[in-house]
């Protein structure tokens, strides 16, 4: 027959009244991610060479990459932060940052009604370079090879 | 297949006090011979250590038996391969009538359905979209 | 003699996960349970027609939150069997250490889960805060606190250090011996025994009948577990699976509440067993395509998984099958409904720790 005043839970009880809470006051107190945490996509448009891998690697389909337009997309919210791209970048153009994703809302639809969370880049075509100069000083003449 | 052959052998297990582990069917695209595919469907028996499987190749519209009869556990693997796969297994102990799960296309697992959307897909590479 | 018939689920205030069972009852008694399942079905099997065998790790390991680690570490087992590849050893000791962390964050939440069902809301903070310590370790290891993606073809793509190791070993320790207070109130509080003891009987021989699988079977007096089969180096560690013989569902609550603490224990020998150093490789780097085909058996927290893969020599697999121990105990839970009071139902549902996502896939 069990004691009714065996209650091991009531010591536990006493100690919690008196001490502090065991939660945090989020959205007052927010903890900082650890290091190493999968956070948010993050995309340098400087480096990237269009190639595609990480396109065709995504398990969400969440990255956009056409190399006729050297257009960029990620769509952040269906980003599930894995990697896969990050390790399959030759350049090193992709990374996860450690804050967690920015919370979006259907207000946060983009200028031309994009879904929330649409991020996307053009690179803008290099200007071509001013063809070397020949030897007696002149520019060379249109069509000739140095101008290609 | 032969139902009788087949249902003795799994007496046996059921008598050496064997537990039946999964029912697992993989469909089989619809090929020359086989124009509207097959399934290849397996029985695995597991005691201690030891994991043994009874293979079929099940040809649609085929009737496979149940074994619920013998392993009560059975009848939740049979209505699944009943409801995704299109197999036609008969004398089920407890029979959901198609209403285990409630997926929007029915049998997705069929060879023609899954034939249909691989070829709707092109093998579904990433969709390059133009911006 | 009238029939009722009362649709329990998806949503519903005492059920942990989208369940469907349509209860019929007789005055207060339910004399059968008809299961749907579907609510959250994806169709995860299926995408493998869409995704490449390189990447649907990813997608397998989000099939379930809280069994995560198991099914992405149980998809690389199957592709590394298919095309023989062979994994560094100490990758393959960091992954027996995840899942077995993963295992005791598991069960703390099932226990605060069924604390909770119960009516014992204190006790279910109380195990859930100290899942937050296990949780603090994914994140700060995996870089996820449920998802960890952290498995790949081949090994692992993260390593844990040797004195990383130690710092784990020293707070699980501490987090066993915060667990033990909560492992006797599960064990002495009268109330817990007054809601559970006696309900839901199943026997041994019912056990085995149904395929009952995972602690719903050791608490029913049949030893299975399926990393007693030595394989994936867990003939190098000294366990005895936790077994209980009384069948009702404190025997259940009671395994569970041991295999925290064994767990730790695990997790203490293996990083005593590992190699150490800094320069073990972490993964082997996988060539080719797989074409075969494998069953894969783990002990996830709820019980033995098998995995099935067929591969037939393209980036894409042909059949991925995922068969998990909920699935297995579905039939269980149907048999221990009938018969029982209306009440009683929540609490049997829970006790065979279920995990829809899994299920359902």
């Amino acid at each position: 027959m069990p004691n009714p005043f065996d209650l091991p839970m009531v010591g536990r009880t006493l100690r919690n009244l008196v001490s502090r809470p065991a939660t945090r006051r989020y959205p007052f107190e927010v903890r900082a991610p650890f290091p190493g945490a999968r956070g948010t996509l993050e995309f340098d448009l400087d480096t990237c060479v269009f190639c595609g891998i990480c396109a065709r690697r995504c398990p969400a389909a969440a990255i956009t990459c056409v190399r006729e337009d050297k257009y960029f997309a990620i769509e952040q919210l269906t980003c599930v932060a894995c990697g896969a791209c990050v390790e399959v970048c030759n350049k090193k153009s992709l990374r996860l940052s450690i804050d967690r994703r920015a919370v979006q809302t259907h207000a946060d639809v983009g200028p031309a009604g994009e879904r929330p969370g649409h991020q996307e880049w053009h690179k803008q075509d290099v200007v071509a370079p001013a063809p070397p100069l020949a030897e007696n000083g002149a520019t060379p003449a249109v069509g000739s090879p140095a101008q290609a | 297949m032969d139902g009788k052959a087949f249902l003795a052998r799994v007496g046996e297990y059921q008598k050496d006090g064997w537990r039946l582990a999964i029912i697992n069917a993989t469909s089989i695209l619809p090929t020359e011979d086989m124009e509207h595919g097959a399934f290849d469907v397996s029985w695995s028996f597991a005691k201690d250590g030891a994991f043994e499987h009874l293979r079929e190749q099940i040809l649609p519209g085929e009737e496979v038996p149940s074994i619920s009869g013998l392993f009560g556990g059975a009848f939740l693997y049979e209505n699944e391969l009943r409801e995704l796969f299109g197999i036609k297994v008969t004398g089920i102990a407890v029979d959901l009538q198609g209403q285990l799960y409630q997926t929007s296309e029915r049998v997705p697992f069929a060879p023609s359905a899954i034939r249909a959307r691989l070829e709707a897909s092109g093998r579904a590479e990433h969709p390059v979209k133009k911006a | 003699m009238k029939r009722t018939i009362v649709p329990m689920g998806p949503q519903h205030p005492v059920l942990p996960e989208p369940l469907v069972l349509d209860l019929i009852l007789q005055d207060e008694k339910v004399i059968d349970a008809v299961p749907t399942i579907g609510y959250v079905h994806r169709g995860l099997e299926a995408m493998v027609e869409r995704v490449e065998y390189t990447e649907m790790g990813f997608v397998v390991e989000r099939i379930c939150g809280i069994c995560s680690f198991m099914h992405g570490m149980g998809y690389c087992l199957g592709i590394e069997d298919i095309m023989g590849v062979e994994v560094p050893e100490r990758a393959r000791w960091l992954r027996l250490i995840w899942a077995e962390i993963a295992r005791v964050q598991s069960h703390l939440l099932w226990l605060g889960l069924g604390a909770d069902a119960f009516g014992f809301e204190n006790l279910f903070m109380h195990c859930w805060r100290m899942r937050e310590e296990i949780l603090d370790i994914f994140e700060q290891t995996t870089g996820g606190r449920i998802i960890h993606s952290v498995n790949r073809i081949g090994g692992v793509r993260r390593d844990m250090s040797d004195s990383e190791l130690v710092a784990i070993v020293a707070r699980l320790e501490r987090l066993g011996q915060a667990f033990e207070e909560t492992a006797r109130i599960f064990q002495t509080d009268p109330s817990i025994r007054h809601r559970l003891s006696g309900v839901g009987v199943l026997s041994r021989e019912d056990a085995h009948a149904v395929g009952a699988v995972g602690p719903m079977a050791r608490a029913s007096g049949i030893g299975m577990d399926t990393r007693l089969s030595g394989t994936y180096l867990y003939d190098q560690l000294d366990f005895e699976p936790v077994v209980e013989t009384d069948g009702d569902c404190l025997a259940r609550v009671l395994v569970r509440v041991r295999e925290v603490t064994q767990s730790i224990g695990l997790v203490r020998q293996m990083v005593d067993k590992m190699p150490k150093g800094e320069d073990h490789p972490l993964d082997t780097k996988v060539r080719g395509l797989p074409n075969g085909e494998a069953f894969i058996r783990l002990e996830q927290p709820r019980g033995e998984v098998i995995y099935y893969f067929k591969a037939n020599g393209t980036k894409y697999l042909e059949r991925f099958r995922a068969r998990t121990p909920t699935f297995a105990n579905i039939p269980a839970m149907i048999k221990l409904v009938k018969g029982c009071d209306l009440a009683d139902v929540p609490n049997i549902i829970l006790t065979i720790d279920p995990c829809i996502s899994c299920t359902e896939r």
